[in-house]
């Protein structure tokens, strides 16, 4: 769960919680159906929809070696799982800790950013005709936050 | 063609075993921390490590690098094990059919975890039969209280065990600069004993890493 709603657990002793606070918190509880749905519509697809993401990812790039076009792919599922796990719970924080790094220093050893820029428009792509601009808008911000990794580019200066 | 089916290790995609949360557990009541492969771990409060230090310069003066390093040496051979074991359980193979580049990044992540510091291997004197292995944020050197010396001899020792199990020959790890004695970061050199003979002289003669990693590979 999201880093404010887990914090409001801890004001038990402290206070009612403000209406506010449980605006955030019914507010969350409101959009778990939508994510629940989106998440088992997200597991059922996984095979069917990476199947897809790969053939077209061999289409694209008939010169790579299939070991490198595998290596992406699994950071791909790697990535679709993390990130679906982050939309269901709204946890910001899960994709940073999980994914990011582990994938950043992946694809700079492996060097595969120009593989993963591919794969990551494909799997967008794809992602685009299984699912509605609603539903898409929850897995938003955890691919947001996996994709500049993912793709390879430096992370902001700030972090 | 690809299948994506066979993509997957029992229907997992592993990826970073060290991941803080879900790595370190802990049981308050029972007053434990483990990792997620239910092995115990030892959280050890800053006035030890302090304590450590001070009591072995005090006890043995001279002879505190050797004692931390064949510490460090013990440390290093059982860390290494356990390395070994629940990695390749973690990724159903064996760590030696591991990919260096996956292998080395689990390192770093697991040195990371545990507190120790960030390392960074650098490979670049890797065909001169060389490897450099940097340390930063070491919770050793920033408790050492020494100014002015390389003091992690500690480390050294883990390293060197580490890199003899892996490789099967005789290796050994040396510090070549200090966070105490001044430098960016701590810089140790790993190689083959007998190549890294002289490195005691050089360090003793002030040369800097760098003279030291020309003198080794001239």
């Amino acid at each position: 769960m999201s880093k404010t709603i887990t914090e409001l657990f801890n004001e038990a002793e402290n206070r009612y919680l403000q209406p506010e606070e449980l605006q955030a918190l019914s507010g969350y509880v409101d959009s778990l159906p939508v994510r629940l749905d989106v998440y088992k519509r997200l597991r059922d697809q996984e095979a069917p929809l990476m199947q897809k993401v790969a053939d077209q990812l061999q289409g694209s790039l008939p010169q790579e070696p299939v070991s490198n076009i595998e290596r992406s792919l699994k950071q791909a599922l790697l990535l679709l799982r993390t990130c679906a796990m982050a939309m269901l719970l709204d946890d910001e924080a899960l994709v940073e800790e999980k994914l990011v790094t582990w994938t950043r220093k992946m694809v700079q050893a492996y060097g595969t950013q120009q593989i993963n820029r591919v794969l990551y428009r494909l799997l967008q792509e794809n992602l685009q005709t299984l699912f509605v601009a609603s539903d898409l808008a929850l897995l938003e911000r955890p691919m947001t936050q996996a994709e500049s990794a993912f793709i390879g580019e430096q992370p902001p200066a700030s972090s | 063609m690809i299948s994506v089916a066979d993509l997957f290790t029992d229907d997992r995609i592993p990826g970073n075993y060290f991941a803080t949360d879900t790595y370190l557990k802990s049981d308050l009541e029972l007053g434990i921390i483990e990792n997620r492969a239910g092995s115990r771990l030892l959280a050890l409060p800053a006035p030890l490590i302090e304590a450590i230090y001070s009591g072995l310069e005090k006890e043995t003066g001279q002879a505190t690098s050797l004692v931390l390093s064949n510490c460090g040496r013990w440390w290093g051979r059982n860390f290494y094990k356990r390395f070994c074991a629940e990695l390749g359980d973690y990724y159903s193979t064996a760590v030696s059919d591991m990919p260096m580049v996956e292998f080395l990044q689990a390192l770093e992540e697991c040195w990371r975890v545990h507190g120790w510091g960030r390392i960074e291997i650098d490979q670049s004197y890797h065909g001169k039969g060389f490897l450099l292995v940097y340390i930063t944020n070491s919770p050793f050197a920033a408790l050492a209280n020494v100014k002015g010396k390389n003091v992690c001899a500690l480390e050294a020792g883990v390293l060197t065990s580490f890199f003899c199990e892996i490789t099967g020959k005789d290796i050994t790890c040396i510090e070549l600069a200090c966070e105490c004695a001044g430098a960016e970061r701590n810089c140790f050199v790993v190689g083959l004993s007998k190549r890294l003979q002289g490195v005691d002289l050089m360090l003793e003669q002030h040369q800097t890493p760098t003279e030291i990693l020309e003198n080794l590979t001239a």
